[in-house]
């Protein structure tokens, strides 16, 4: 898998598990951040980023440690895809 | 029972198959001759022997909130919201550390579990979805609310059939006059969801019961033959009288007197006997300091369901009351019923037609009675 | 000003039935928490509970058409009334608050599974009428003739506390001398799975208050209480096993699953239930803990106390260590745990702890139980959601 396809599959996930609306899929790119509290993020907390990664284990058939924190790598979808990416790897 | 605080109604909101805002819209859809009831929508309903329902239109209810802001909220949390806020904003009512919660429901977030656990059955384990998880737990509503509105103090959920709505305000008046809240959005929500709906009509529950009669909400007659469900949210903002007048608030009414029991049945049972021991509406009437003959007029639970109308019609008339109003034929019955029988109440006590008793009786023996009348 | 005693206790525990069980479960520090036997767990990575030991439920009395739940319900709503000693003119007068989240959905759940593998609608009236949180006070008021008000408070892991402390305040209002308070909780597949999900879960027996800790064990268990208007228990000569001194109830407001940060809405439900009993912080010699064993629960948790009592200056100890998360129990089966340690003099321990978290300044009793010479004691029930009780009882 390609960054760009798994960038793609994460809108996928984000809108079908997170329930955003389908039409701002359009306007998620690599840049758009993901965390609550930051300006023009997609505001996601806690609860959205445990049903995200337990939709992305599925998905991409990885395993992620919920002990290791995971700040970095879900700070924007870009950081995810190449967290995601590394894990398929 | 000595109450140390009065309580008033300052605040009245209501999502429901008929109207959706504050008092207005309660009054207009009570002016109005009941009109909700109707074929059920977006469901199959073929083969259940029943088909009519008060249903809420999902496109109305979206208006009154930020889809952004509730994306993860599922169906009924979002009418919890809707109508909490209406009541909120109707009564100028804003949170803190002394604003409490008091909701009643029937089914709760019955979609959500089904939801959940179906996940499960279709994928195993990978398919359970850790978002819906807290919308299993029935509270799931009022925390919901709680975080909306910074309601601090308790927020109280109770499970109960019938006479949710008349339950959670009783007990929301109770915080208020034990101390525990100044103020306390009380009521009650129901959705209607397809297992359940189905469920209900395959137990006989639902009109036409037995399959004798044309299906229809008619309470008290003679004709009647089961309810009809309804679905909506209605919540009353109750607060300490002496804190309503303090801050400038209009007052719709006040909670004279609230008395509830349990009348030894059988789970489930209806059985007509006239003879209560528990004084539940003595208690109430003697809290208001009023005898029946003062009561304006009574709000029954009487939901179309014979045993529980004939019931309740003779535990009245031994209390020396006649001629229950029913709301069901308007709204369908749901745990928000009993709010929007409380809200009736204050309503009528407020255009001058005097106190109003509202009573309830649920299958299984819970019973409930509050006064309504003007804050003197 | 009116106090509520309490003149009878009932348990059914992952111990066996009886409150004398539970307290030489406590009391021996045995840790009741292993393979899940009652549910399928493949699949997960939490397999284990503390459940209701198999061979308990038959000798319970009750019909086994009656939902897990329902049963052990009624046989500890059976033991607290019989400790209490009640004429039915009594019972006519008998309040009823049950505190309840699963119902009968572990029946509902066969139910469902059943109609989804053959495809056919299976209405089973009885698994449809006995899944909901109510069932309980309907059979409870029903079997044991309780003609006073009713209510199913569900308010998750503090529903049970909930339930006490609402009876408490009708009984001081003067709506009922006698209520009968509790919750009830049984093993459901929705609840196990759930938490699963969330990875909230320890796959070993959990750990509160240990550096390694790593979430909840799940448990099953009913406990009711007799709460009684001192006065009017004097009056008919009945014994009383403790005093519940003061309640505060509070919500944090700020997310569906996880705590306030810094422990406020926990902090203000202490302070309220102190208030309420009119003790001060030094007057309480032991905490019995909501302690979870999640990272995050013990750790706000520890702030809250250390704010409320300063560190180091109350014994914590953990009942969930012992018999798991007993989910709508928890607070009327910690309850009972914290009146029975007042009774005895002997704090239980908290289990499975090893190694003490650093961050956690108290003596969470590990391992072994500790007499101590006690006057007062808190208990405390931290629901999903932010919904707080605390519970002050005194001997």
């Amino acid at each position: 898998m390609t960054q760009k396809e798994i960038l793609d599959e994460l809108k996928a996930l984000i809108v079908e598990r997170l329930k955003f609306d389908p039409r701002r899929a359009a306007d998620m790119t690599a840049e758009t951040t993901l965390p609550k509290g930051l300006e023009g993020s997609l505001g996601l907390d806690s609860l959205d980023f445990i049903e995200l990664s337990v939709a992305m284990e599925e998905r991409f058939g990885i395993v992620i440690d919920e002990t290791e924190s995971l700040t970095d790598e879900f700070l924007s979808l870009d950081s995810l895809s190449r967290f995601v990416l590394s894990k398929v790897k | 029972m000595i109450r140390s605080r009065r309580v008033a109604i300052t605040g009245i909101g209501s999502v429901n198959a008929a109207e959706q805002g504050g008092s207005s819209a309660v009054a207009a859809a009570l002016a109005r001759p009941p009109h909700a009831i109707a074929a059920v929508k977006i469901m199959a309903v073929e083969g259940s022997g029943s088909g009519l329902a008060a249903q809420i239109d999902d496109a109305r209810l979206m208006a009154l909130l930020d889809a952004a802001d509730v994306r993860r909220l599922s169906r009924i949390c979002r009418m919890a919201l809707a109508a909490c806020r209406l009541a909120s904003a109707e009564a100028g009512l804003e949170g803190g550390s002394r604003v409490g919660l008091a909701m009643g429901s029937e089914y709760g977030d019955f979609r959500s579990g089904a939801e959940f656990f179906n996940g499960f059955l279709r994928r195993g384990p990978s398919g359970l979805s850790p978002m819906i998880f807290p919308n299993t737990v029935m509270n799931s509503m009022a925390a919901v609310v709680a975080i909306a509105v910074g309601a601090k103090a308790p927020s109280i959920t109770l499970n109960q059939a019938t006479v949710a709505g008349d339950l959670a305000v009783a007990r929301g008046a109770a915080l208020i006059a034990d101390g525990r809240a100044d103020a306390v959005l009380a009521g009650g929500v129901d959705e209607i969801f397809l297992d359940v709906y189905r469920g209900l009509a395959a137990l006989g529950a639902l009109s036409p019961m037995r399959g004798q009669g044309p299906e229809g909400c008619r309470p008290y007659a003679r004709d009647h033959n089961g309810p009809v469900v309804g679905e909506g949210a209605t919540f009353v903002v109750l607060e300490s009288l002496g804190r309503a007048r303090a801050r400038g608030a209009a007052i719709i009414a006040e909670v004279r007197g609230t008395a509830w029991a349990s009348l030894p049945v059988a789970p489930h049972a209806a059985p007509v006997r006239r003879r209560d021991a528990s004084g539940t509406v003595r208690r109430a009437l003697e809290q208001a300091e009023l005898e029946p003959a003062a009561l304006g007029r009574c709000y029954g639970s009487g939901n179309g369901d014979p045993s529980l109308d004939d019931w309740e019609t003779a535990l009245l008339a031994a209390d020396g009351i006649r001629d229950p109003i029913s709301l069901a034929p308007r709204f369908g019955q749901h745990g928000g019923l009993g709010a929007l029988r409380v809200a009736a109440g204050a309503l009528a006590a407020r255009d001058g037609a005097g106190p109003a008793l509202v009573h309830g009786i649920a299958r299984g023996g819970c019973r409930a009675a509050l006064v309504i009348g003007e804050a003197a | 000003m009116t106090r509520v005693v309490v003149s009878g206790l009932g348990v059914v525990s992952p111990y066996g039935v009886g409150a004398k069980t539970f307290w030489a479960g406590l009391a021996r520090g045995d840790c009741a928490i292993r393979p899940l036997t009652v549910i399928d767990t493949e699949g997960f990575r939490s397999r284990i509970a503390a459940e209701v030991p198999a061979e308990v439920l038959p000798t319970l009395g009750v019909s086994r058409r009656r939902s897990r739940a329902d049963r052990i319900a009624l046989a500890a709503a059976r033991e607290a009334l019989a400790e209490a000693d009640l004429t039915p003119a009594d019972r006519a007068n008998t309040g009823l608050f049950v505190g309840a989240v699963g119902g009968g959905m572990l029946e509902g759940e066969e139910w469902y599974c059943e109609e989804a593998r053959t495809g056919r609608p299976l209405p089973r009236l009885r698994a449809l009428r006995s899944i909901l949180p109510v069932s309980h006070a309907e059979s409870l008021a029903w079997r044991l003739r309780l003609g006073g008000p009713r209510e199913t408070v569900v308010m998750a892991c503090a529903s049970g506390a909930a339930s006490i402390a609402l009876g408490a305040d009708m009984i001081r209002s003067g709506g009922t001398p006698l209520v009968l308070a509790g919750g009830v909780d049984a093993i459901t597949r929705i609840c196990f799975m759930g938490f699963n999900a969330l990875k909230l879960l320890d796959p070993e027996p959990c750990r509160p208050f240990d550096r390694g800790r790593r979430g909840m064990s799940i448990g099953e268990a009913a406990a009711f209480l007799v709460l009684e208007d001192a006065e009017h228990c004097r009056a008919r000569g009945a014994r009383v096993l403790g005093e519940l001194l003061g309640a505060g109830m509070t919500t944090d407001a700020h997310h569906v699953t996880a705590p306030h940060p810094e422990g406020e809405g926990m902090i203000r439900a202490m302070a309220e239930a102190l208030a309420a009993g009119d003790r001060d912080p030094a007057d309480i010699g032991y905490v019995n803990a909501h302690g979870t064993g999640t990272p995050q629960n013990d750790r706000v948790e520890a702030l809250a106390l250390a704010r409320v009592f300063g560190e180091g200056r109350v014994l914590v100890s953990s009942t969930k260590s012992l018999v798991g998360h007993t989910m709508a129990a928890a607070g009327s089966v910690e309850a009972a745990a914290t009146l029975l340690t007042l009774q005895h003099g002997l704090v239980p321990p908290t289990a499975n702890l090893r190694e003490p978290d650093p961050d956690v300044p108290f003596d969470c009793v590990p391992g072994c139980a500790r007499p101590v010479e006690l006057r007062t004691a808190l208990s405390n029930s931290f629901g999903f959601g932010g919904q707080n009780v605390s519970l002050v009882f005194g001997r």
